[in-house]
């Protein structure tokens, strides 16, 4: 699909439409720019003719260099693989704009996140309370992205209002930010009736170390290994979105050798935590013998992660241009040797899963997240294709993948059950497709090139083990990064799982959550 | 005086049990595990160690400790006579009455959960008990191993699953606070009256797992023999199971109540 064929067919639905530039950078790229009045509607006939959720919806403070702000909105077209940004400006005084949030109900996270990092104003948003921000220790009127604020100045400190639900017999069970296990801190706001859950209120952003500024004016080498420490489980994907975004903007072609040991290495990621999250879920229902059996897996993915590459959470390895590890011939047969180990015991921990009534009996049917709300919340990634989002980026967009016939997870149910099953689906592709990858391997082949840095507007992606990882970067012709929006797939998806588990009982919850598995740091940024 | 020594070995060996449960399960997992002892050096540290009270705690929360000590040692005096086994499920409901209330009286959410699940599940486990006890009764001068008394030891092995919050009906080891049973109802206690309650539930676990050994094999066998046989099922069963969904609990213990009944039935048959 070329930019005119979009543009009519906006134009066939908003017969007003006039976009103000349209601009294809890259062949996977449209932009089209357009005026703050039709920003609304033409969101919206996009969001209806792509089936696109908005996938990222951010503010630029572009004040110093052209006296306005910018609000863009990327949407993915899966037909043809590609990105659709819609972007306007906005004036410097009293910016605001018309909500999406009541028609693109995924628009709404995305509009509370600009109100409270930029202050600027989705006029008509149901609901702007602060995500990150904690009334209790941010005072009003700071807005940290604005690329004047330095500081936070003092001002009135008000406290977090939680949705309440009640009547007769509901009473509230708060659970956390500090919990009993070794994870994330996430404060939970149920309301129940006996056990059955009525309500689930999340509030997040206890770990916002601001990383999004903490990228701008950094030199987009130094940021590489900022990127990798975005989400710990997934800093081989957020670095590799990130380099993508980088080498586009410089217009690198990376050596084939190259690209087939980054996707072994993504995959792989892929693979010790998909392990891990089975093994999480036998934790969570006190099935410990699977549990135990699963964690020596992980450790031996870890393991074989550490031979190939030094790191056993794949840092380090990523640059612009390339990657630094190669993989010879004794690595290659190292890899290929573990791989039948992890696969034969993968086969053994699914076997036993599968056969035990007990552990069947617990996830089948628990925490059933529909369709439909999958796709208004705007779901993605496992959660997603588990309630029946056929969304997978290495299936849609021209990569590797494609050529080595990739084929989707998918399942309908949308329980744990569903979300396990895309698991151990994945587990087994991304053997096959690590597999496949070897064999393309040869030894001595050029594995970096150097980049020439360009000044220019990217997006990065890649399908993480968790859902697409986004980076969309703007950087100028020194390297310097004057923009880095990201977006993690925890960010949409934690609203999914506050809806999954209605209905369901208090103590099924810790399973529901570990099925979705999301990321509080990556949520937080 | 052998009333003294009674109580010094029920709480000198009590532990050892839980640890030997724990030492089969983490073997049996592949695990190298922790020490045999590490309920005794757990006990050492806790009675060592300063208390925390919430503010909202009265008077309850303080003396619950004692009550439930004191009824798990109580109990203990009486597994030797066959009238005296009526008296051990009133012993034990009076100590998870008290322990019930205390976790409510912290005011903590999750005390309250605990202490909801426990009445939910001690209410499916009573009358099975009660069941088991009416069957050992009327068994009673037979040393014979009948059908009678291999159901009732059977049904009793499940009601000691529940009691002893194992899995599939709760799970010790758990870190999951939305999950727990008995775990959730002691969460605030902390230093000696934790110490208290842990040892409470070493030694009445300690007790069930010696009723059933003694109902189920012969006398002529050894009673610690039996009592390691029926740890390592204990343990087996933990390791191969997931736990269930809570309200799943009924159904098991459903299967204890019918055993109990069929164990009365034979019993006055006589088979």
């Amino acid at each position: 699909m070329d930019s005119t064929e979009i543009i009519t067919r906006i134009k066939n639905k908003l017969p007003g439409f006039d976009a103000l530039s349209i601009a294809q950078n890259y062949p996977d790229e449209i932009c089209i720019k357009i005026s703050p009045q039709i920003f609304k509607d033409t969101c919206y006939v996009l969001h209806k003719i792509l089936l696109s959720p908005v996938m990222m919806l951010f503010a630029c403070d572009e004040r110093k260099t052209a006296s306005k702000f910018v609000i863009n909105s990327v949407f993915v077209s899966l037909k043809s693989g590609q990105w659709v940004t819609v972007s306007m400006d906005l004036p410097q005084e009293n910016p605001s704009f018309d909500s999406l949030a009541k028609t693109i109900h995924s628009a709404g996270l995305f509009e509370r996140e600009i109100y409270e990092m930029f202050g600027i104003e989705p006029k008509g948003h149901p609901d702007l309370r602060r995500l990150r921000l904690h009334d209790e220790v941010w005072p009003q009127g700071n807005y940290p992205l604005r690329k004047d604020f330095k500081q936070a100045c003092e001002g009135n400190l008000n406290e977090y209002k939680f949705n309440r639900v009640e009547g007769d017999g509901i009473f509230e069970v708060s659970v956390g930010p500090v919990h009993a296990g070794i994870i994330g801190p996430g404060h939970f706001r149920f309301s129940v009736a006996g056990e059955p859950i009525v309500n689930l209120e999340i509030r997040l952003g206890f770990t916002h170390r601001g990383v999004e500024k903490l990228f701008e004016d950094k030199n987009c080498f130094v940021a590489m290994r900022l990127s990798e420490c975005i989400s710990g489980d997934s800093s081989f994907a957020h670095s590799l979105s990130f380099v993508q975004a980088i080498e586009k903007i410089c217009g690198s072609v990376i050596p084939a050798q190259a690209v087939y040991i980054r996707a072994i290495f993504l995959e792989l990621e892929r693979l010790y935590n998909h392990v891990n999250d089975i093994g999480g879920m036998a934790v969570d229902v006190g099935f410990s013998f699977p549990a135990a059996y699963a964690s020596v897996l992980k450790e031996a993915i870890l393991q074989l992660n550490y031979n190939l590459t030094g790191s056993r959470y794949l840092k380090k390895i990523n640059v612009v241009g390339g990657i630094l590890i190669d993989i010879d011939d004794a690595k290659k047969q190292l890899l290929l040797k573990s791989l039948e180990n992890i696969k034969q015991d993968f086969n053994e921990l699914v076997k036993m899963l599968y056969s035990s009534v007990s552990f069947m009996d617990r996830v089948d049917s628990t925490g059933v997240l529909r369709k439909k709300t999958a796709e208004d919340l705007g779901v993605v990634g496992i959660a997603g294709r588990a309630s029946g989002i056929p969304l997978d980026l290495r299936k849609y967009f021209p990569s590797v993948y494609k050529e080595a016939k990739f084929k989707m997870a998918i399942q309908e149910s949308g329980d744990v059950l569903a979300r396990l099953r895309i698991r151990i689906f994945e587990f087994t592709e991304s053997c096959r497709l690590i597999d496949e990858f070897t064999q393309k391997l040869s030894e001595g082949q050029k594995i970096s090139v150097t980049p020439e840095l360009k000044e220019g507007v990217a997006l990065g992606y890649q399908e993480g083990w968790r859902g697409p990882v986004l980076y969309w970067l703007k950087i100028d012709s020194a390297g310097l990064i004057q923009r880095c929006k990201i977006v993690d797939p925890s960010f949409n998806n934690w609203q999914g799982l506050s809806y999954a588990v209605l209905g369901n009982i208090i103590p099924d919850f810790p399973l529901c959550n570990k099925s979705f598995d999301l990321s509080y740091s990556g949520n937080d940024l | 005086m052998t009333i003294i020594l009674k109580i010094i070995l029920f709480i000198v060996l009590a532990p050892f049990l839980s640890g030997l449960i724990s030492k089969i399960k983490n073997n049996l997992r592949l695990r190298k595990g922790q020490s045999i002892f590490q309920p005794y050096y757990n006990l050492a540290k806790l009675f060592s160690k300063a208390e925390v009270v919430s503010e909202h705690a009265s008077w309850i929360f303080g003396v619950t400790p004692f009550i439930v000590i004191s009824s798990a040692l109580t109990a203990a005096l009486f597994i030797n006579s066959i009238s005296g086994l009526l008296l051990l499920i009133f012993v034990f409901a009076l100590g998870r009455f008290f322990l019930a209330l205390a976790a409510l009286d912290a005011g903590s959410s999750f005390g309250g959960m605990g202490a909801s699940r426990e009445m939910f599940i001690s209410s499916l486990v009573e009358p099975a008990f009660c069941l088991v006890i009416f069957s050992l009764f009327l068994q009673s001068g037979s040393t014979n191993l009948t059908v009678a008394s291999i159901v009732s030891g059977i049904a009793l092995f499940l009601i000691t699953v529940a009691e002893t919050s194992r899995v599939p009906v709760d799970n010790q080891e758990t870190h999951l606070e939305l999950t727990m049973v008995h775990e959730a109802m002691v969460l605030e206690y902390s230093g000696r009256s934790l110490a208290l309650l842990e040892l409470a539930s070493y030694i009445k676990q300690m007790i069930l797992v010696i009723l059933v050994a003694r109902i189920i094999f012969p006398v002529t066998m050894p009673v610690f023999a039996g009592i390691i046989i029926v740890a390592a099922v204990v343990a087996l069963l933990e390791v191969s199971v997931a736990k269930m969904r809570l309200f799943r609990v009924a159904d098991f213990l459903g299967v204890a109540f019918v055993l109990g009944i069929i164990a009365v039935v034979c019993a006055i048959l006589g088979v």
